[in-house]
């Protein structure tokens, strides 16, 4: 069996607004985000600056031990309008950001052999 | 092609199932099912209906209407739209799978494009997918205003409950456009996902 899977949350964070970011993450999102099975990773912060004046970039990496647990993820998640709700109440802190899946590339060709 | 996809709820499958194969027994490429287990708001019968253009639809949609308005359909989802499935006359499988979604009205027409690519490009992924059409709903009716439909043929309910899902282009590509958590979110309202047992007469109408 392949694996683990990866979520990678990359947020550019306003200027002046990384720190206020990751403390919102960590506290409001992450508690439930393990509760649907999600495994944090790291959180780090590019450049390890708390700017002012400038933006910083927050990567947020979490782990699924495989494409099932994912899925048993976001079908607990997608019904639940507070986490729809919990981006949008931050917005006002972020200036851009993407949401990705990823896998170790050595588990790449289990993974599309299904 | 001019296609008519309707997903039917109600306590009286079997009655129903009679009376619908019998109203539109006159369509070459009809298909009156069961839905199978594990469809999401895929209703009880899945009909889809397949005519060269869309003349011939009318004289059977007033027997078809008829039908539907009885007290046991508790709810009508029905989208109708042109296209034709890509893959061979005569795919194999022996389920077809019909996706109904509505993109949000404020999304870009770019967007839309992008977002029409990548669901096409998942039968090159998804080995167990026969045969696929993806076309823009041109009228809807149901819980939402339909403006997809994407349905496939797929080898058996293990490729479409297995390899479909499992794929990484589902996963960790397509899906971004249906999960809330994303940027990309565009798919907002419930889908439906209905799928029922194909007949082996029934040709190449994915």
């Amino acid at each position: 069996m392949a694996g683990p899977v990866y979520v990678i949350d990359r947020v550019v964070t306003r200027p002046g607004c990384a720190r206020k970011f990751v403390d919102a993450y960590l506290a409001e999102y992450a508690p439930g985000a393990r509760e649907r099975g999600m495994a944090l990773c790291d959180v780090l912060v590019s450049p390890p600056i708390w700017f002012d004046e400038q933006v910083n970039t927050v990567t947020i990496t979490w782990s699924l031990p495989s494409p099932q647990a994912w899925w048993e993820m976001t079908w607990q998640g997608r019904p639940d309008p507070t986490l729809g709700a919990w981006w949008a109440g931050v917005a006002t802190l972020i200036d851009e950001r993407t949401r990705s899946v990823a896998a170790a590339a050595g588990d790449v060709d289990e993974l599309c052999d299904v | 092609m001019f296609n008519v996809t309707t997903l039917i709820h109600t306590d009286e499958r079997e009655p129903l199932l009679a009376a619908l194969r019998d109203a539109v027994g006159e369509v070459p490429d009809a298909l009156v099912a069961p839905t199978l287990p594990g469809v999401r708001n895929g209703g009880d019968i899945l009909m889809h209906l397949r005519f060269a253009d869309d003349q011939e639809w009318p004289g059977v949609q007033t027997r078809v209407d008829e039908i539907l308005l009885a007290p046991a359909v508790t709810h009508v989802d029905s989208a109708r739209y042109r296209g034709d499935p890509v893959g061979p006359d005569e795919p194999r499988g022996s389920v077809y799978r019909a996706l109904f979604l509505r993109v949000s009205a404020d999304t870009p027409e770019d967007v839309i494009a992008r977002f029409e690519a990548d669901l096409a490009a998942m039968p090159r992924y998804v080995s167990t997918i026969t045969s696929w059409q993806l076309s823009r709903v041109e009228t809807a009716t149901g819980s939402s205003a339909w403006t997809h439909v994407f349905s496939q043929h797929f080898t058996d309910v293990g490729g479409l409950t297995g390899p479909y899902l499992m794929h990484p282009i589902h996963w960790a590509y397509v899906d971004r456009w249906f999960d809330p958590e994303c940027p990309d979110y565009i798919v907002r309202d419930r889908v439906c996902h209905s799928f029922c047992a194909v007949a082996p007469s029934h040709g190449g109408s994915a």
